[in-house]
């Protein structure tokens, strides 16, 4: 690595003096290293936008470069500087609108569903209410059902059976109504 | 565009640059400060006394206090205009320098204990007329400083710019010092440090922008 420093460095000092062959190939070989340096820290949809900004600001501020100095800490900096300006610009945009016609599925039959629901059970007596709730919509053991009730599993039983019957009852006269 | 073609764009198009040295931005800086310096003598903005106070310790410990801020400002900014380089150890040896220049203030004070009362001793009006004096002093370098700013490659942006209105503003106050008839420590530490402050933030602010790249 040591030498390809030092060879990216006399590239890099030729481009300053405007030798466009050495500039075109040490651009070609700085690519492949900030791919590889963009590849390790930002999702992959990102890493070409990351290397062609850091291409242009290597090009933009190729004067700082001081050629007695080593290249590798040179470009390592602007890579980093690049790369924290993604970051920031990735957490002020962290969220894209999304299109006024996208589909989604719609929601009226399951809200409708929960409130009749909410009011046949609000029909039974809490305790069977409470017996339903816990084993047929909670699905709870009728001993865990029993335990938290404070009913025998026997009456949690015979609660779920009354009530069910009850909402049964309710729901055909509703309908013979309609 | 494709990274190729992007890479064949750059290489065509490519003209010769001059590599940056820091010697020659210190060059630059260093000819913006001599010439605001001599501008001032020459043009009679000295104080009237200055070759009296000059054999007093006050007189010295002020300009010196200016100089040795200033001369660490200068470096810490130039120094940070490389992409390499951070301004963070250079500002902190700048607040190690006011504290230290603050301790020797305390105790140049303390063995030349003047006997006025505190409230006369820090002279509201001519200390915020010093703090206005000293900002403008401060234009010449914070803008060269700015110029260069712009045209290197800084990567800590808030500390350059920080950085650079720090040493600004200890320049705009070791030239003000030539001027300023005040040499009461007190005084000293509490309107050119809030002067210098004010600098300082303002170019924080101002010069960070100008960083981006």
């Amino acid at each position: 690595m040591d030498g390809m420093r030092d060879e990216w460095g006399e590239l890099m000092a030729a481009a300053q003096g405007g030798h466009g062959g050495a500039y075109r190939r040490l651009l070609g070989e700085l690519r492949q290293w900030l791919t590889r340096y963009y590849a390790r820290r930002l999702p992959p949809a990102l890493v070409d936008d990351a290397v062609q900004d850091a291409l242009i600001a290597i090009h933009d501020k190729r004067h700082t470069y001081d050629p007695a100095r080593p290249f590798r800490p040179w470009l390592a900096a602007v890579a980093r500087h690049k790369w924290i300006d993604r970051l920031r610009a990735m957490a002020r945009e962290r969220t894209d609108a999304l299109p006024d016609d996208i589909a989604t599925g719609g929601h009226e039959e399951a809200v409708v569903s929960a409130t009749v629901l909410r009011e046949l059970m609000g029909t039974l007596k809490p305790a069977q209410a409470d017996a339903i709730r816990l084993v047929k919509l909670e699905g709870y053991s009728i001993e865990e059902a029993s335990a938290k009730t404070g009913q025998s599993g026997s009456l949690v039983k015979v609660n779920i059976h009354r009530g069910l019957a009850k909402l049964a009852a309710i729901v055909r006269g509703r309908s013979d109504d309609e | 565009m494709t990274s190729e073609r992007l890479i064949e764009t750059l290489a065509t198009g490519l003209v010769p640059v001059r590599p940056r040295r820091m010697s020659r931005d210190a060059l630059f800086l260093a000819a913006i400060g001599v010439v605001e310096l001599a501008l001032l003598l020459m043009l009679g903005g000295a104080r009237p006394d200055l070759m009296r106070v000059m054999m007093m310790p006050f007189f010295w410990w002020k300009l010196g206090t200016m100089g040795v801020l200033a001369a660490i400002g200068l470096a810490t900014a130039l120094r940070s205009l490389d992409p390499t380089m951070s301004p963070r150890p250079g500002l902190r040896r700048t607040s190690i320098a006011i504290g230290v220049a603050l301790a020797i203030g305390w105790l140049l004070d303390a063995t030349h204990r003047s006997a006025a009362p505190l409230a006369a001793r820090m002279q509201w009006h001519d200390g915020l007329r010093c703090m206005a004096v000293l900002a403008v002093l401060s234009l010449p370098m914070v803008i060269g400083l700015a110029m260069l700013i712009r045209r290197s490659a800084p990567t800590d942006r808030s500390g350059t710019a920080l950085a650079a209105g720090v040493a600004g503003a200890a320049w705009g106050a070791f030239v003000f010092a030539f001027a300023c008839p005040h040499d009461d420590p007190l005084y000293i530490a509490i309107w050119y440090l809030g002067g210098g402050a004010a600098v300082a933030l303002a170019a924080r602010w101002l010069l960070a922008p100008m960083a981006r790249w």
